[in-house]
């Protein structure tokens, strides 16, 4: 994905998600990658709190972070207009990437979707992608986030909001199997903007 | 900054704290990151042992309870759904790549469940004695494509949970 280098010494991460052991492995790879601050959470009360009550500077959440779920966490963060971290990067942790679910995350908010269980190098890419690239937000009355136009070949002109984009806040998603789980790099291209312009 | 893109629509660029200082000179280089998280890696897998055998316990412990449940009480399925995940998302990281795979067959059939569909414990307890297997030393770092009848067959079984109609056409 990228060979660029990062430097996470004195930023502030928030890796939300129920099970111990997995955040445990998360800090482990985040500490290896030159982080040194970083705050666990275990579910979506205790994560709105501290990101209504400090500076945050990018939050790894689960999907299925209990009770609300991660992409409610995502949405409440992104239309509070008084947040000091509305526009902080947001990285949903998903053990279930159905096409449907990596679409209301991104409907929701979050810069990137990363399948669990995830390696330390689709970690250390997609926080480098992060990195370098800023992305346009959109602010309307219905959305606050992250542009989700992305290139949808072989559409004429490539750009454009797929008509399923939607703008309230995002559904529950059903738990019942209807689509393949989409690999990272197919994920990945879901998140990149066709433009930034 | 902003840009008007329609009357009610603004658009504009981010560069977020993160962002900015992740892009200084000075940070570790991927390659030497993804080195120092392998060392990381290899000293959380010394627990992952006793994590797995308690988590294990406790997945078994639920579907138990399932065997006992009133009809439309999928609430053992929840509880069983939840350790399955703890165990599907650490399981490839660590190594276990086969525990992965059959936990995360478990998932879905719990998702199922809690969604409608009845309980097929038999179904379950086979993917229940793969894992006993698949924790067991001489397995546990090997990888589904290695044990082919063992994950073609879970697959299948799979397959037959979420739509028994497959069952009666092959």
């Amino acid at each position: 994905m990228t060979s660029q280098t990062i430097n996470l010494k004195g930023l502030m991460f928030i890796v939300a998600d129920p099970n111990p052991y997995f955040s445990r492995i998360v800090v482990g790879l985040l500490r290896s990658f030159g982080a040194n601050n970083i705050a666990e959470v275990r579910n979506s009360f205790d994560a709105i709190r501290t990101l209504n009550g400090q500076k945050v500077d990018i939050l790894l959440c689960d999907e299925k972070l209990p009770p609300h779920g991660g992409l409610q966490v995502a949405h409440a963060i992104r239309k509070k207009k008084d947040n000091d971290n509305r526009t902080v990067p947001i990285l949903i942790m998903a053990g279930d990437t159905r096409e449907s679910i990596v679409k209301i995350a991104r409907d929701a908010g979050a810069n990137m979707v990363i399948a669990k269980p995830l390696s330390p190098a689709s970690l250390y890419d997609r926080l480098t992608w992060i990195a370098f690239n800023p992305r346009q937000f959109i602010d309307t009355a219905t959305y606050f986030g992250p542009d989700r136009r992305f290139k949808v070949e072989p559409i004429p002109d490539g750009v454009g909001q797929r008509k399923g984009d939607k703008t309230e806040a995002p559904p529950a998603p059903s738990s019942a199997p209807t689509s393949p789980a989409m690999a990272q790099n197919e994920i990945d291209t879901l998140f990149k903007p066709a433009r930034t312009g | 900054m902003a840009d008007k893109r329609t009357d009610d629509t603004n658009s504009f660029l981010v560069d977020t704290y993160f962002q900015k200082m992740a892009r200084r000179s000075g940070g570790i280089p991927r390659e030497q990151a993804l080195e120092n998280a392998q060392f990381a890696i290899d000293k959380i897998r010394l627990g992952f042992g006793d994590w797995l055998d308690a988590e294990s316990d406790a997945l078994i412990a639920e579907i138990r309870k399932g065997t006992m449940a009133s009809p439309g009480d999928v609430r053992w399925a929840e509880a069983a759904l939840t350790h399955a995940r703890q165990i599907r998302d650490v399981g490839t990281t660590m190594g276990f790549e086969l525990v992965s795979f059959i936990t995360n067959n478990l998932c879905e059939m719990f998702e199922a469940i809690i969604t409608g569909a009845s309980p097929r414990n038999e179904m379950i307890n086979c993917h229940i004695d793969a894992l006993l297997l698949a924790k067991q030393e001489q397995y546990r770092h090997l990888r589904p494509e290695q044990l082919p009848e063992l994950s073609g067959g879970l697959r299948r079984i799979l397959e037959v949970a979420n739509n028994p109609a497959v069952a009666t056409e092959k």
